[in-house]
């Protein structure tokens, strides 16, 4: 086990931040934490990380008890927080040098694992640029390759994707993946669902510091009800038809915009070759028609009856 | 020592910045020193106000008067004609005209109080000094026209001349305490506080808020290294760059005063400055830890160090502040650092001001410390 999480507690005054946290991340794997903003992830990640005193539980990483004086476990963690954190006084170069010779004291060592850092979050370009002259995106890969460069076992990614363009975040998932691949366990927390999806094997969600939900993310959507979404682009249809269309069997919703009708339906394995059939059985002209799967923002709906980015 | 050497590349990043306040500061520091260096001893000269006399008599007590008023005046000779007077007057060529009428002198003798007629420019400091020697003399002699009745006007002089020559000597102490025989050197030191203050309260305040950043404190706090490490590399940067301008300045002093190297006082300026420089880097460690923006370091430097600067005596000599103002000075070590100047300048014993600038150096370095502490215990809270 890389990292274990026993009854963790935090209370910020009469606020309780982490409610009873168990959290395991074994070797391998890029274990993501979903949560809407304020749900718990940077608190748990700071606890995890020593970085905050917490009122009950016990932590393990690497098997061994973490507190802020275990160096010998904090060398193999490499962290990117969700704000950035580099020196503005120094280049991108001397940024990624200085954190990496905090794990890394041999000069010649740190040199080809800066050199391997800068390659791999594309910043070769900007080598001798300062902070303050990179756009959002390069700054946040910045931010990561101070985090990796000392080729950590353990990697800890807090919203390392926030405010950053398509491009550098197509770049940075891909990153971590990379990562993952080369031997790195992962933890990545996000209130993004699209990507913890992609690129996550096992989720958490977190909601008010309690665990709601967690496995892989076919295991999340089959602890749903809800089933695909089915959307068919029709140019003409009666208020009758649609409301025969509702009463199909599993089918638990029908909305229509005047342009799009969208079909909600429970888990069955025809739902939409029944409504294929209602449609052609009625004659009822269409364009485009389209299903989708729950997303984890389905199941965040159903589990809270929120939104997952309310 | 990888804090250590991070600590002096920001150094090294803000030098620029640095050597242009050295510069000015040091430009400005001369340029102090030579307008308040004393070009000649210090003493008190009389000016003298042209005046003119018109007598309508002569007597030993109108000579008498003349010579009294010749002290302080210069007699111009210009014609009793109106407007030629009043041109001189307007001109300022004089400042003061005194009549005397016909039989003043028997007049005074007789005890008349007769009347001297007097024009002057309006408002002129001058005439108070001229009206002043003049009723000097004259209350003098009516005092003994009072006492020996009969007394002739040749006697009444004599003995008035006699009583008028006598002067109190008057001793300038503080005056004994200027640096006339110490050069420049004690100028030089004092001024060096505002450039030293300024410059190391900019230079460990401004590392210490790219340190005390939350985001580069937590990101530090993950890396597998003491929180004593990184403090104790982290002081002993900021030391060396408090020792290094330390030793520019006070270098400095040495390259200006090359002539006067031989005074053994030479040596005990530089050692109060170095303890200066202790306890100035200590509230440059305290501001460091109480202010969070960058424009606020340099408004708060400015700040405190002229205010600190001008009641403590860097600017303008301690002699000439008021006791309330220099109570308030006496809690700030600048305060300290200049009376050991001054003590230093007049050779006496400056250990007690050594001690108490030691002092304030190990209490401001305690407080930082605690207010330090108490701000890392409340993030990791």
């Amino acid at each position: 086990m890389i990292v274990k999480v026993d009854n963790l507690v935090k209370r910020y005054g009469n606020l309780v931040a982490l409610d009873h946290l168990n959290l395991q991340v074994n070797a391998g794997e890029i274990f993501g934490l979903l949560g809407p903003n304020g749900s718990g992830k940077t608190t748990a990640i700071n606890c995890i990380l020593s970085l905050l005193k917490y009122d009950k539980g016990d932590i393990h990483v690497f098997d061994k008890p973490m507190s802020p004086e275990a160096y010998d476990i904090k060398k193999d963690i490499g962290v990117v927080m969700q704000d950035v954190a580099v020196f503005n006084e120094l280049t991108v170069h001397d940024n990624i040098d200085y954190f990496c010779g905090l794990y890394i004291p041999d000069k010649k060592e740190r040199k080809k694992l800066v050199d391997e850092a800068i390659e791999f979050v594309g910043l070769s370009d900007y080598r001798k640029f300062y902070p303050k002259k990179l756009s959002g995106g390069l700054l946040r890969r910045l931010n990561i390759a101070c985090g990796i460069a000392h080729k950590p076992k353990l990697i800890i990614l807090d919203e390392p994707t926030v405010a950053v363009d398509p491009q550098s975040r197509n770049k940075i998932l891909e990153g971590i993946v990379a990562l993952n691949k080369q031997g790195a366990t992962v933890i990545y927390t996000s209130h993004y669902m699209e990507e913890v999806e992609q690129i996550c094997s096992r989720i958490m969600i977190l909601d008010k510091g309690k665990t709601i939900a967690q496995g892989t993310k076919d295991e999340l959507k089959n602890m749903i009800s809800l089933g695909e979404k089915i959307t068919v682009e029709v140019f003409d249809i009666t208020e009758t038809q649609l409301k025969e269309i509702e009463a199909l069997p599993h089918i638990t919703s029908v909305i229509y915009d005047g342009k799009l009708v969208e079909i909600r339906s429970t888990k069955s394995k025809n739902n939409l070759e029944k409504v294929l059939e209602y449609i052609k059985t009625e004659k009822i002209s269409f364009g485009k028609i389209y299903s989708e799967l729950p997303t984890l923002n389905d199941v965040f709906l159903e589990i809270t009856g929120k939104e997952l980015r309310d | 020592m990888q804090v250590f050497k991070l600590c002096l590349k920001i150094f090294k990043k803000n030098l620029p910045v640095m050597s242009i306040y050295f510069g000015v500061f040091i430009m400005v520091s001369i340029i102090m020193m030579s307008n308040n260096r004393p070009t000649e001893q210090a003493g008190f000269i009389q000016a003298k106000t042209r005046m003119v006399v018109f007598s309508e008599e002569s007597s030993p007590l109108i000579d008498g008067m003349k010579e009294v008023l010749s002290d302080i005046a210069v007699f111009e000779a210009i014609e009793d004609d109106e407007n030629q007077l009043q041109d001189a007057l307007y001109f300022r060529r004089i400042s003061y005209i005194l009549r005397i009428p016909e039989n003043f002198t028997e007049d005074f003798l007789a005890g008349k109080n007769p009347t001297l007629s007097v024009t002057s420019v309006p408002e002129a400091t001058s005439k108070i000094y001229i009206d002043m020697r003049l009723d000097q003399y004259l209350n003098t002699a009516n005092i003994y026209v009072n006492q020996i009745p009969g007394i002739d006007a040749q006697t009444l002089n004599t003995y008035t001349l006699e009583d008028l020559d006598y002067e109190t000597p008057v001793q300038m102490l503080e005056a004994d305490q200027t640096f006339g025989e110490e050069g420049m050197m004690p100028y030089y030191f004092n001024y060096l506080a505002y450039t030293f203050m300024f410059v190391v309260i900019m230079g460990i305040s401004t590392i210490m808020l790219v340190f005390n950043d939350l985001n580069i404190k937590r990101r530090n706090a993950c890396a597998p290294m003491s929180s004593t490490s990184v403090t104790l590399q982290f002081y002993l940067a900021t030391m060396l760059f408090s020792l290094l301008s330390w030793a520019l300045l006070a270098g400095l002093s040495l390259l200006f005063s090359r002539n006067e190297l031989s005074d053994s006082n030479t040596l005990a300026f530089i050692l109060n400055s170095f303890v200066f420089a202790l306890s100035s880097s200590s509230i440059a460690f305290l501001i460091g830890n109480l202010v969070k923006g960058r424009e606020a370091i340099s408004a708060i430097a400015n700040v405190f160090t002229l205010g600190s600067c001008f009641i403590s005596g860097v600017f303008v000599p301690q002699a000439i502040l008021t006791d309330s103002v220099l109570k308030m000075a006496s809690f700030l070590p600048t305060y300290w650092y200049v009376r050991g100047n001054t003590l230093i300048a007049i050779s006496a014993d400056f250990s007690k001001a050594l001690m108490i600038q030691l002092a304030f150096a190990v209490a401001f370095f305690i407080l930082a410390i605690v207010v330090g502490k108490k701000k890392r215990m409340a993030i990791e809270a």
